[in-house]
């Protein structure tokens, strides 16, 4: 009891000192803040979604089914527009091919193109996607139930079975509900690169002073004994990144309507990433002399790992060979289960590989740095 | 009370401490003196808990001092180091720092004030440490040694590089914390500290204590002799030659390096003949200085060397 005492003790002062200095605020909040502004500003110039998602429709279709299809897209939110050829600027458009109707009634199948401005909205895109789903799903109902006879004309003389078919779009819970773009992207992504950064330099610069002013000797003058001052390091540090990551997603939640889905699973994964930081910041303040040193060795190594692991944008859209590679960094597989969190709706089974790829970090470099821990020069 | 014995401690092929023993009494204050390399700091660390791997017995009260943890809240240390943070105020300096003890908070807390005002800080309490002198922070070093009260008292170097006014505060309290029972030792370069201040002196070089007692004993240790120190451009060999047949009855050779020599003399009358030889042998003395026996002349008999060395 008294050594966590001796441990919380040393921790507590390590945290006031810490929060104490002048420009910790500016490096871990207001810098922060900064990055999620402009990065979310960026993400999400494309992500906002029109009322009414419009849509040209080419029919080049020789047969009647494409004017059946179309009138099958109809709905409020989607606004259609017919024409026989592509026109210079769309923000979506869908071609019904000349063999359109003749390959349905052939039973063949066939690739439809849709296209999205490059610009466009991506909301209102997946919003016709959607639509073009139902319609394709109503046509091959219908088609299924009244076989070729000529639809219309039945429809017209029976309407009790005009909407016998009904078609709901649901996603399925492990595919992408929301766009990853935006400030649900920028928040946790910026979290993970500032814990990095900040729990490296703050927490090594702070553990290679106290060793060369001798304050780690003195500290062990008293009943504190070396693995509960690296315990006492260990935890300061830790708790640093936590207190880090909960401002930095209050601010998020307030002013950008942050969304982390399962928050205390996301709460998890960024306790869990930090602890592997913590260590990795003992480790760097045992193995430097030099300040300038930790600084250098820190800001590379957080942004290396932001940039690959997916802090800046979502790892969803960079090559798989790059993705292979970024799971070298922590990074990757703290935002993969934000990711999975956040846009995926997932739970704890599909964090469960990242939080244990996490885990084992932590453990390691734990080890790694317990090891390395110096009291002295 | 304090029983140190064999303690030998090796750093690779150098001996440290060597076959090194003492003992210490409940409110004694011993100073340890020692050139650079004596093994003086290498003794504090090995009392103070960090540093290990070495052979030998240190009890505390019949108990081994390091048999748990609980025994460092019975050990004061004052390390060389300036040891504290910068970014906190002095109070609240001590108030960590006597956290990690087992005193009651409300007991620290008065302890704390307490201890600002023998130190003469308690009108700087709530100013960052960073804006201190060097003696401020030297003062409040030492009492963050003392916070928890106790019973034997460590301080490594404890005056180095402040000024006069600080010094004399600092020797008055290792002064009354003896007087008031706790057990100290204390190293130090600097003769003149241990003179005023010490109950017992031990001289120690090379990880051995080579005398120890009062003042006086040591004093003694060198007889009613004078010690003449030479320096000047002259080699080692060629002097040790120039006097050797002048040696003994009265005069012996103490040290001798280039450049550097002393002799100790019953008779300050035989130094012009000592002189006349120097000058035979065109030895280039440029100086030539005349020591009553002194604590200075006692290191210097012992150690061979000056405690500037």
């Amino acid at each position: 009891m008294r050594t966590l005492r001796r441990i919380l003790h040393v921790t507590a002062n390590d945290l006031r000192i810490m929060v104490g200095d002048k420009v910790f605020f500016f490096w871990t909040l207001a810098f922060p803040v900064l990055f999620i502004v402009l990065f979310g500003l960026v993400f999400k110039a494309g992500a906002s979604a029109p009322d009414v998602a419009e849509v040209v429709v080419v029919n080049q279709d020789q047969g009647r089914w494409g004017a059946y299809f179309i009138d099958k897209i109809k709905t409020p939110g989607v606004a259609v527009t017919v024409t026989d050829k592509e026109p210079e600027a769309y923000n979506r458009l869908l071609v019904l091919p000349p063999d359109f109707s003749a390959r349905i009634e052939a039973r063949r199948d066939q690739a439809l193109a849709f296209k999205k401005r490059e610009n466009a909205s991506a909301r209102a895109a997946a919003r016709v996607e959607t639509r073009l789903y139902q319609a394709i799903a109503r046509t091959l109902s219908e088609l299924i139930l009244y076989g070729d006879g000529d639809l219309t004309k039945f429809l017209d003389g029976h309407p009790e079975f005009r909407d016998i078919v009904l078609v709901e779009s649901r996603f399925p819970p492990k595919t992408v509900s929301v766009v990853p773009s935006g400030f649900d992207h920028t928040i946790p992504g910026t979290t993970i690169q500032f814990i990095m950064m900040m729990v490296m330099i703050y927490g090594g610069i702070s553990v290679m002073e106290d060793r060369k002013k001798g304050i780690l000797g003195r500290l062990l003058f008293s009943p504190l004994s070396p693995g509960g001052l690296f315990r006492a390091k260990l935890l300061g540090r830790w708790l640093m990144g936590l207190l880090q990551a909960l401002m930095l997603f209050a601010i998020g939640k307030i002013f950008f309507r942050l969304n982390l889905g399962n928050v205390p699973l996301a709460l998890l994964v960024i306790a869990v990433f930090a602890l592997a930081m913590s260590a990795l910041s003992v480790f760097i303040g045992s193995l430097c002399t030099k300040e300038d040193l930790i600084i250098g060795l820190s800001v590379l190594l957080a942004n290396l790992f932001a940039a690959l692991g997916g802090c800046w944008w979502p790892n969803e859209i960079v090559p798989p060979a790059v993705r292979t590679v970024a799971r070298i960094s922590p990074a990757y597989w703290a935002m993969d289960a934000l990711h999975k969190l956040t846009f995926f709706r997932g739970g704890f089974a599909d964090i469960a590989p990242a939080l244990a790829v996490l885990g084992t970090l932590a453990i390691v470099l734990t080890a790694v740095a317990g090891k390395a821990f110096r009291i002295r020069d | 009370m304090l029983e140190i014995k064999n303690l030998t401690k090796s750093y690779g092929d150098v001996v440290a401490l060597d076959r090194f023993s003492l003992d210490l009494k409940k409110g004694e204050v011993l100073g340890l003196l020692g050139p650079n390399g004596a093994g003086k700091t290498t003794l504090i660390s090995i009392l103070a808990g960090t540093v290990r791997d070495f052979t030998g017995t240190v009890t505390f009260e019949g108990r081994s001092l390091f048999a748990d943890r609980s025994m460092k809240n019975r050990l004061g240390v004052v390390p060389q180091d300036m040891a504290f943070y910068d970014d906190l105020n002095a109070m609240d300096n001590l108030l960590f720092w006597g956290g990690l003890y087992d005193v009651p908070r409300a007991d620290l807390k008065r302890r704390a004030a307490e201890l600002l005002e023998v130190v003469e800080l308690s009108d700087r309490a709530k100013e960052p440490v960073k804006n201190f002198s060097g003696g401020m922070k030297r003062r409040l070093n030492t009492a963050i040694g003392l916070l928890h009260k106790p019973d034997l008292l460590l301080l490594d170097e404890p005056t180095v590089g402040i000024d006069v006014q600080a010094k004399v505060s600092i020797l008055d309290i290792i002064r009354s914390v003896g007087a008031a029972g706790t057990a100290v030792i204390f190293t130090t370069h600097q003769l003149a500290e241990v003179e005023g201040t010490c109950s017992r002196i031990a001289i120690m070089d090379h990880g051995r204590i080579l005398a120890q007692g009062t003042l006086d004993a040591l004093i003694r240790i060198v007889g009613e002799k004078d010690i003449v120190e030479f320096t000047g451009e002259f080699a080692a060999a060629a002097f040790s030659e120039a006097l050797q047949d002048l040696a003994g009855d009265g005069l012996e050779l103490l040290s001798v390096a280039d450049g550097l020599a002393s002799l100790a003399v019953a008779d300050t009358g035989r130094i012009p003949k000592v002189m006349d030889r120097l000058f035979q042998r065109k030895l280039a003395v440029t100086d030539m200085k005349i020591k009553t026996p002194s604590l200075e002349t006692v290191f210097l008999k012992l150690t061979g060397r000056s405690l500037r060395d």
